[in-house]
């Protein structure tokens, strides 16, 4: 590891001070960014499908409702993966604990919430 | 033959990963994207625009790959790479972006 080595305007704003760390963590910390969000991004689009294709299924205020919690979903994710991994990259620079994944239980969590919806609907109708 | 990029000697073959990684994104945002044309009878113009981002994104990233992976490899072989902050938050406001748009054309 090195101790200030020659970074952008940007980054250097961003990831303030400390060392820079193994390289392959950063690698790896970026590939964990872009798997969160392609889930995002899968969120996003099933969103929008929802409520262009589930009319047979949903009543139209309901697959309003749905479809705009989904992409709702989608948009906390896409932020959460990019604070994480800013977080993530600080904290291994400064030799801090990596932070708890926040996003992991918010993840979760919609998904029961869009689950129970979705079998409580379908029962229903 | 002198190689296009410069070569790493990590085991863990660290930047193929990554560029493939990249290289996934950019094939869900190309068929999300298409996907959203589809739905251009439902939203009208809206799609236009989600599928305008999802091909800025996707052409970005593709157009990048090599010196990525050129990056990286080299970054590997000196002991230091450069966290993307520009990239990542190119694709996070990307997102975002397409999110709102969606909310929008959603809500229309």
């Amino acid at each position: 590891m090195s101790e200030n080595p020659q970074r952008g305007r940007l980054s250097s704003r961003l990831l303030s001070r400390g060392q820079e760390p193994d390289p392959r963590f950063t690698l790896a910390n970026e590939r964990t960014f872009l798997a969160w969000i392609r889930t995002a991004l899968a969120f996003l689009a099933g969103g929008v499908a929802v409520e262009a294709f589930a009319a047979d299924v949903f009543e139209d205020p309901y697959r309003t409702i749905i479809s705009v919690l989904t992409i709702g979903v989608g948009l906390l994710i896409s932020v959460g993966a990019a604070l994480r991994w800013l977080n993530i990259e600080r904290s291994m620079r400064q030799g801090r604990p990596l932070p708890m994944p926040l996003i992991i239980p918010l993840l979760s969590f919609a998904c029961g919430v869009a689950m129970a919806v979705v079998i409580v609907l379908v029962v229903l109708t | 033959m002198r190689p296009t990029v410069p070569l790493h000697a990590d085991p863990g073959l660290q930047p193929e990963r990554t560029v493939l990684s990249w290289g996934r994104t950019m094939l869900l945002f190309s068929l999300v994207g298409a996907v959203f044309l589809r739905w251009m009878p439902y939203y009208g113009l809206w799609t236009v625009g989600l599928t305008a981002v999802c091909a800025l994104v996707a052409g970005g990233i593709y157009l990048t790959q090599k010196l990525r992976y050129s990056r990286q490899s080299r970054g590997i072989a000196d002991g230091r790479v450069e966290a993307d902050v520009s990239a990542v938050l190119a694709t996070t406001c990307a997102t975002i972006a397409l999110g709102v748009m969606g909310l929008l054309a959603v809500l229309a």
